[in-house]
C-alpha cells in the first residue's frame, strides 16, 4: 500500500472520489463569487498604511483529477509604496500563482483563492470612524469590482510578449482599449494621443509607425515594450512583472530592466517583479521574497537576502548558480534531489529532503516564521532561538 | 593555427564554414536571395576540451551545431573530424561517423518519444549500431544509466513520470550510450530550474573528466558558458566577432559586442554596481544585415570605416582572434582614407538617393520642382536612422 502512494498511481475508484469532491468544492466557490455582496464584505482595513499591497495567509489552489494542488500555501507578504519587490523560486513554487491571486486572473473553475486575504489600499476608499485605511480584500471582491481595479491600478506585463498581444489586431487598437475602458467619455482622438504618449514613454522610436503596426511586425523587445507601455497606460500603482524578460536576450534584458527601473522612479508606482534569476532581482529590487513550495521561506531586503542568506535553500540557491566573476575548478554547488510532488504536502518542512543541514525538529510542524531583524524573517529551525 | 594543430589532438576543425538559407527563388529553383545563417565561421576543438558558442538568438548558434552534425550540408567551408574530411562524405559512410558525434537537445519535453521505456530510449542506438553483444545490452544500458546519475530501476518507466532535470539526464544517456568523442550540447540547461542547472552542468563536466569527451556547447547564458568551456566563440548575425580562451577572453575582451554581451550579464549581488554598456536597438534581420561590420549598427564605437568594410579576423594575442577594425593596425593606420571614402560614398548615396525622388516626383506630376524633391529625401534618411 505504501509503495502505491510513492509513485502516485491513483486507482479509478480513487480518482472517481476525488473528481466528485473537486466539482463540490469548485461549485462552492464559484456560488460565493457570484453571491451579490454589500461593500462592508469586501472591505477592510490594511495594517500599514504605508503598504499598497498585503498578502496575508493566502491560500489559492487547484482542484485537479489527482487531488488539490495547494499552489500558494499561506503566502504573506508586503509590497510597499514605490518599491519593487522581488519574488524569486524555481518553477511550480507558486509565484506566478500568487500573482495572479492579486489580480483574480487564477484559471476558474479549478483554480480558487480559498483562504487569506488581499488588502489593496485604494485611495479612493478613505479612511473610516477610527482612521484606518478602507483597503479592499480582492480575495472577496466581486468580479464586477475587480474590473475597476484590474488593468487601472494594477497591471500585469506577461512573460511572453509574443502570446499575451493578439495577433489580429493593430497595436494600437489594443492600446486603445485600456483607456476606452478605464476613462469614460473618452473620444477615439484622444484615447489615440495617450496610447501615443506611452509608446514615447517606454521609448520607442517611431510611436506612430507601430501604432498601426501588427504585432508580428515587432521584434521579442519592442513587444515586450509594448506590453509595458499597455501596463503604463492605466496610470497603475502597482505593475506586477511575471518574468518580464525571461524571453528575450540579454542585451534586450539589460534594456527592458533599466526601463522598468526608470519608469518606476518617473511615475512612482510598486513593481512586483517575479524571476528565477538571482542575478535580475539583484538588480532590480529593493525587497525579495524566496518561495519554495508554495510557501515564503524566505523574505528581506535585497541586502539582506543576498549578503546574509539564512535559509539553506535560499543559500543553496546562489550558490549554485554560475557566475561570471567566479572561478571555475570546483564543481558547482547543487541542491540533491528535486521539488516535492505538490499534491498532499505533509505538515513538515517541504525542504528537508534536500537539505543539507536538517535535523530532528524538521520532521515535525512546518516551521513558523522566525525574526531575524525588523526587516528579514526566515522560516527554518534553524534560527530558532527556542532551541 | 597549424602548429598548433600538430602540437594538440585537434578533434575539431572547421574552416569557413558557410551556411546560405534560401529565402527567395526564381521560377526555375534558383537562388535570388540568402539568409546567411553561418557565415565564415572557422575554429579548432582539442580533444577532451569544450567549446562555447555564445550570441543573442538568431546568430545562428544553433545552424552552426546542426552544421558540423550534418543535419545541414555545409554550402562552403570544410569541417575536418579526426583528420578526415567530412564535409561532402557520403551517407552510408557518415551513419559510422554518427557513433561518434552526438547531439543533446534544449529541450527535454519534447525531445525524448513519449510513447517508448527509458531503457528503448537508450538502448536503441546501441542495438543499431552493435555498440556491445545483444545480451549484454541491458547490462550495459543500466550501467550508463548509472554513470548519468538515473536509478537503473527506471529502466521501464516512460518519459512522462521524470523531472525536466532526470529527462535532460535520459538525453545525455542517450547520446553517450553509442560512446562519443564529440558531442554537441544545444543549450542543454537553459530550460532547466538554477538548482538542476548546477547538476546537470556537475553532470556534464565529470562525464568528460570520466569519458575523456570533447564538446560544443551552444549556450546563451554567459555564466554557464564561463563555468564550463575552455575556448569561447562569439557569433553575431552569423559571424564570428571574437575567439579566444576561456580566462583570456573574460579577462581581457576586445570587440565591443563582447563587452556588451558581459556588461549586460545580471550579477547576483545587490551593492555591485556596473557601469553597464546597453546596447541600444534590436539585433538586425539576418535575412537584411547591414553591410560592412554587421554590428555597426548598435556599436559605441562605430567608425566610418565600419559602416562599409567588413572586418577581417585579426589576431590579436596568443589563441585570441577579434573580428574588428579597432585591433587592426593596417585600417587604423590609414583611417582617415576610409574617412574620405565613406564621405564619398555617402555623397554618392544621397545624390541618388535624390534622383529617384526627383524621378519619382517627376512622375506623379509633370509640373514638380527642384526644391521639394530635395526636401522629400529626409523622411527616408530618418527611416534608415531609425533601422
Amino acid at each position: 500500500m505504501k509503495k502505491k502512494k510513492e509513485t502516485n498511481y491513483i486507482s479509478i475508484r480513487e480518482s472517481r472520489k476525488i473528481i466528485r469532491e473537486n466539482v463540490r468544492q469548485m461549485r462552492y466557490y464559484e456560488k460565493l463569487k457570484r453571491k451579490p455582496k454589500s461593500p462592508a464584505e469586501y472591505t477592510t482595513v490594511m495594517h500599514d498604511e504605508n503598504n499598497l499591497i498585503e498578502l496575508d495567509n493566502l491560500q489559492t489552489c487547484f482542484f485537479t483529477d489527482n487531488g488539490t494542488v495547494m499552489s500558494v500555501n499561506g503566502v504573506s507578504f508586503d509590497i510597499p509604496k514605490n518599491k519593487i519587490v522581488g519574488v524569486v523560486g524555481e518553477s511550480g513554487c507558486g509565484k506566478s500563482v500568487t500573482s495572479l491571486s492579486i489580480m483574480q486572473l487564477v484559471q476558474a473553475p479549478q483554480g480558487q483563492v480559498v483562504g487569506g486575504e488581499i488588502r489593496y489600499n485604494a485611495e479612493e476608499l478613505g479612511r473610516d470612524a477610527e482612521g484606518n485605511k478602507i483597503a479592499y480584500d480582492i480575495a472577496r471582491t466581486p468580479t464586477k469590482e475587480m474590473y475597476k481595479i484590474r488593468g487601472k491600478d494594477i497591471t500585469m506585463i506577461f512573460q511572453e510578449p509574443m502570446t499575451s498581444l493578439n495577433p489580429v489586431f493593430t497595436i494600437g487598437n489594443q492600446l486603445d482599449e485600456v483607456s476606452f475602458v478605464h476613462t469614460p467619455n473618452i473620444d477615439k482622438a484622444a484615447a489615440k494621443a495617450h496610447s501615443i504618449d506611452m509608446l514615447k514613454k517606454v521609448g520607442i522610436a517611431m510611436p506612430e509607425h507601430v501604432y498601426e503596426s501588427y504585432p508580428h511586425e515587432l521584434s521579442g523587445g519592442m513587444r515586450q515594450r509594448v506590453m509595458i507601455s499597455m501596463a503604463l497606460a492605466g496610470n497603475p500603482r502597482l505593475i506586477i512583472a511575471d518574468e518580464p524578460t525571461t524571453a528575450l536576450d540579454v542585451t534586450i534584458q539589460a534594456q527592458i530592466l533599466e526601463l522598468l527601473k526608470e519608469l518606476q522612479k518617473r511615475e512612482g508606482c510598486s513593481i512586483m517583479l517575479i524571476t528565477h534569476d538571482l542575478g535580475v532581482i539583484a538588480e532590480m529590487a529593493d525587497e525579495v521574497v524566496v518561495m519554495y513550495a508554495g510557501k515564503v521561506i524566505e523574505k528581506g531586503t535585497a541586502r539582506e537576502i543576498f549578503h546574509n542568506p539564512m535559509h539553506p535553500y535560499t543559500i543553496g540557491l546562489q550558490k549554485s548558480k554560475p557566475l561570471i566573476t567566479s572561478a571555475s575548478d570546483e564543481p558547482l554547488y547543487s541542491i540533491p534531489g528535486q521539488v516535492p510532488n505538490p499534491i498532499n504536502l505533509p505538515n513538515c518542512c517541504y525542504f528537508k529532503n534536500r537539505c543539507n543541514r536538517a535535523c530532528e525538529r524538521c520532521n515535525g510542524q512546518y516551521p513558523p516564521e522566525i525574526k531575524v531583524s525588523d526587516t528579514h524573517y526566515v522560516s527554518c529551525y534553524l534560527y530558532d532561538s527556542e532551541d | 593555427m597549424d602548429e598548433n594543430v600538430q602540437n594538440k589532438d585537434i578533434i575539431l576543425e572547421v574552416k569557413g564554414l558557410k551556411k546560405y538559407f534560401p529565402i527567395e527563388k526564381n521560377l526555375f529553383g534558383k537562388t535570388l536571395r540568402s539568409l546567411r545563417a553561418v557565415d565564415d565561421v572557422s575554429f579548432a576543438v582539442a580533444r577532451g576540451t569544450t567549446i562555447g558558442v555564445v550570441g543573442e538568438s538568431g546568430c545562428g548558434k544553433t545552424t552552426l551545431g546542426r552544421t558540423i552534425l550534418k543535419l545541414y550540408q555545409a554550402d562552403g567551408g570544410t569541417i575536418v573530424y579526426n583528420g578526415e574530411d567530412i564535409t561532402d562524405i557520403g551517407k552510408k559512410k557518415m551513419r559510422a561517423l554518427r557513433t561518434s558525434i552526438q547531439l543533446i537537445f534544449q529541450d527535454p519535453y519534447s525531445s525524448l518519444p513519449p510513447r517508448m521505456t527509458v531503457g528503448a530510449i537508450i538502448s536503441e542506438a546501441v542495438r543499431v549500431h552493435h555498440i556491445v553483444p545483444k545480451d549484454e545490452i541491458r547490462q550495459y544500458v543500466r550501467d550508463i544509466m548509472h554513470k548519468c546519475g538515473l536509478q537503473p530501476q527506471y529502466y521501464d518507466r516512460y518519459p512522462h513520470e521524470f523531472s525536466g532535470g532526470q529527462r535532460q539526464r535520459i538525453c545525455i544517456a542517450r547520446a553517450l550510450a553509442v560512446k562519443p568523442d564529440l558531442v554537441i550540447c544545444d543549450e542543454p540547461v537553459s530550460a532547466l530550474d538554477v538548482s538542476i542547472q548546477a547538476q546537470i552542468i556537475n553532470l556534464l563536466k565529470e562525464l568528460q573528466n570520466t569519458m575523456g569527451l570533447t564538446y560544443v556547447f551552444i549556450s546563451h547564458d554567459l555564466s554557464v558558458v564561463k563555468y564550463i568551456t575552455d575556448q569561447i566563440l562569439v557569433m553575431y548575425l552569423g559571424n564570428m566577432m571574437e575567439l579566444g580562451e576561456t580566462e583570456e577572453l573574460f579577462a581581457n575582451p576586445l570587440h565591443p559586442y563582447t563587452k556588451a554581451l558581459f556588461s549586460a550579464v545580471p550579477v547576483p549581488d545587490p551593492d555591485l554596481k556596473m557601469d553597464r554598456i546597453i546596447l541600444a536597438g534590436d539585433i538586425p534581420s539576418p535575412a537584411n544585415p547591414p553591410k560592412g561590420c554587421k554590428f555597426h549598427t548598435r556599436c559605441r564605437d562605430c567608425m566610418n570605416v565600419c559602416r562599409f568594410k567588413e572586418p577581417a579576423f585579426v589576431e590579436v594575442g596568443p589563441e585570441h582572434k577579434v573580428a574588428c577594425h579597432l585591433y587592426d593596425q593596417e585600417v587604423m593606420q590609414h583611417l582617415e582614407e576610409y574617412d574620405r571614402e565613406w564621405a564619398r560614398m555617402e555623397e554618392e548615396r544621397l545624390r541618388q538617393e535624390a534622383e529617384k525622388e526627383a524621378k519619382r516626383k517627376g512622375k506623379r506630376s509633370k509640373t514638380a520642382q527642384d526644391a521639394p524633391a530635395a526636401e522629400a529625401v529626409e523622411p527616408d534618411e530618418a527611416l534608415d536612422d531609425e533601422r
